[in-house]
């Protein structure tokens, strides 16, 4: 009997082994499309539907720039644009928005690049054969058919030589975002990279304002009582900058804190306008996705061939990679950008 | 019949995919649908069962959600800064989160502070941990540490096999182990339940730590699954597994729910986001088609209560 037990306890491991399937051993950056068929139509249907996987939905910059020009970019092209995510600032969440909107095999993918936590879930839409783009930051380990967006590092260095021309290349100066965030972490270091080449500028640290207008102005707020002769911030988020600007102005310090930072929202316009703000560095966001959108579209139905077959010839016939590029703001062209 | 949680919320859920299934034949009845489902619920699901326990006590942890990214995040650290194998790692990891627990526990048991106030407190602590560990995130694991959280079994991926394992081993203790089922007595009369001879503060410290334990496990499995330790994990989740564990029957009073009833509260908040995700709900109104579920669960509930 107990041998018995003994064998049907040996071919129930033995079942559970082969039914087993272990994850790939490489999650590597190589192109995979010699082994996945796009799925390419040549008329275009109203049920066509292209979807948005972002998180923090109704973060205004994603509502004004991203979304808005997704929408009309649908519009125009008479196919269905949908947005999809958590109304956090939730990665676990977002990849749980996207596993469970790849088995419906939409037309394809515009992924708001946040974290590299999302490249496995990039590559199995891709080996869906779902034409896939990321935009905003680019994604290390996904195999996505194409990035477009900005290049943090440089809207750093950007915000870096800045600080140092108004600075006159020497004072104290603190850079605050969201910590952790893989963009604002290289946005931080381009900022840094340029400043440790001035011995009189001295770095005071980095700050977390969690995007958050309030908890900028307190933390700013801080940094002027413990550092009376602080002499710049740089901001990497959408609310560093009126927060920053908040407090700024709250302890008559126009002027005497300069601020740089990114975004180039209406309400920083105004704050540049008033002279509070120095100095802007703006993405062309209804580029990442107005291009992302079309490029998707072309891939769908092949715009252009390279050869008879594409995908099984292993070419992706649109742009690897696209950098838009920043716009530059201060006071001397802050009108033209004034609606 | 109908007072019984687990049933009513069973039939509810029959109910909403039977009705799925007639509107969204080619995309809501499929194997794939349903498994990323239950790959997405796993990790609250884990998370829920420790949280009924505590709840059944009359208490919960706000900590849980920062507990299971300073496990991923710990796990990753070690394995990425510090080459320590994975299974060390691992060991390191749930080590953590237990001692997290235990502190939570031992903090609010033998000092006496409120449970919210010091999970609340422990939660901005774990975070920060999590943020320094994690940083802008951590990846290229070992690939033993991704398995665990990658194979899949009979088609479905493995943290769905855990989630069963911990709710079936945590129901079973629930029924036939007298130490579980004296945190029933706690919740309904504390006092009572003193007097008998329970050792309630050694029970409720033991409930802190088990519940960090499984946040823990949480956090392991989803960085192994994610290939990649997110600061940002559990992000929430505190609130998502105490609304799935009153949706699934406990009380904020205490005393009530079965371990079953967090896994089929946190199903039913799963399928409802997929239907969302399914419908093209827009993000604005998830949350709040969420939050009137619960209001109308609880609510229905209060009445029956009363009608009783």
């Amino acid at each position: 009997m107990n041998s018995i037990k003994a064998l049907l306890f040996k071919l129930f491991f033995i079942v559970l082994l082969s039914a087993c399937e272990a994850p790939p051993r490489t999650g590597g950056s190589g192109n995979n499309l010699h082994s996945t068929e796009i799925i390419t139509v040549d008329t275009v249907s109203a049920n066509e539907e292209y979807v948005m996987i972002t998180t923090a939905i109704n973060m205004p910059m994603y509502v004004n720039h991203d979304q808005a020009a997704f929408k009309m970019w649908a519009k125009k092209m008479g196919v269905k644009a949908s947005i999809l995510g958590p109304s956090e600032w939730d990665i676990p969440a977002q990849i749980a928005t996207f596993e469970q909107v790849i088995p419906q095999k939409p037309a394809g993918f515009l992924v708001n690049g946040t974290d590299p936590g999302i490249a496995q879930v990039i590559n199995k839409a891709v080996d869906a054969g779902i034409p896939t783009v990321v935009y905003d930051s680019d994604i290390p380990g996904a195999r996505q058919h194409s990035f477009i967006g900005s290049d943090w590092y440089e809207m750093g260095r950007l915000q870096g030589e800045r600080m140092v021309k108004i600075l006159n290349g020497k004072g104290k100066v603190v850079v605050m975002g969201i910590l952790g965030m893989t963009n604002m972490e290289a946005g931080f270091q381009g900022f840094l990279d340029v400043i440790k080449k001035y011995p009189a500028m001295e770095f005071i640290g980095k700050y977390d304002d969690k995007a958050n207008v309030e908890l900028a102005a307190k933390i700013t707020a801080d940094l002027i009582v413990a550092h009376p002769d602080l002499a710049g911030v740089a901001g990497f988020d959408g609310n560093s900058g009126p927060g920053i600007a908040l407090s700024v102005k709250e302890a008559n310090k126009i002027g005497k804190v300069k601020i740089t930072t990114v975004d180039a929202e209406p309400e920083h316009l105004q704050l540049v306008k008033e002279g509070v703000i120095d100095y802007l560095v703006g993405q062309k966001r209804e580029l990442f996705t107005q291009m992302g959108a079309q490029m998707l579209f072309d891939m769908r139905h092949k715009t252009i061939a390279f050869s008879k077959n594409d995908a099984k010839a292993g070419v992706v016939p649109i742009p690897k990679k696209i950098i838009t590029g920043s716009i530059e703001i201060d006071k001397s062209n802050v009108d033209l950008f004034i609606k | 019949m109908i007072k019984d949680r687990v049933v009513t919320l069973s039939a509810t859920i029959l109910l909403l995919c039977i009705v799925m299934s007639f509107l969204f034949p080619s995309q809501f009845p499929t194997v794939d649908n349903f498994s990323q489902i239950m790959l997405n619920l796993s990790i609250d699901t884990i998370v829920a069962v420790g949280m009924m326990l505590l709840m059944i006590s009359g208490v919960f942890d706000l900590s849980v959600g920062s507990i299971v990214a300073f496990s991923g995040g710990l796990a990753g650290y070690l394995m990425y800064y510090h080459d320590v194998n994975f299974l060390v790692a691992i060991v390191a990891a749930l080590s953590g989160s237990l001692l997290i627990g235990f502190i939570n526990g031992f903090l609010i048991t033998k000092i006496g502070i409120n449970p919210m106030i010091q999970t609340l407190a422990m939660m901005g602590v774990v975070r920060g941990l999590s943020l320094m560990l994690s940083g802008a995130g951590i990846q290229n694991f070992p690939y033993e540490y991704n398995y665990i959280g990658q194979v899949k079994i009979l088609s479905l991926q493995s943290p769905i096999w855990y989630m069963f394992a911990i709710v079936l081993i945590f129901s079973y203790l629930f029924k036939n182990i007298a130490f579980f089922r004296r945190y029933y007595f706690i919740g309904s009369n504390e006092k009572a339940a003193h007097l008998s001879g329970i050792e309630v503060e050694k029970m409720k410290l033991w409930g802190f730590v088990i519940v960090g334990l499984l946040a823990g496990i949480a956090g392991i499995l989803l960085s192994s699954r994610l290939g990649a330790a997110l600061s940002t994990s559990g992000k929430g989740l505190e609130l998502r597994v105490i609304t799935a564990v009153i949706l699934g029957g406990a009380s904020l009073a205490g005393g009530q729910g079965k371990i079953v009833g967090a896994f089929l509260g946190a199903a039913f908040m799963g399928i409802v986001g997929n239907i969302l995700i399914l419908t093209r709900v827009s993000g604005y109104w998830q949350e709040i088609i969420l939050g009137i579920i619960l209001i109308l669960a609880v609510g229905i509930d209060q009445l029956i209560q009363k009608k009783k």
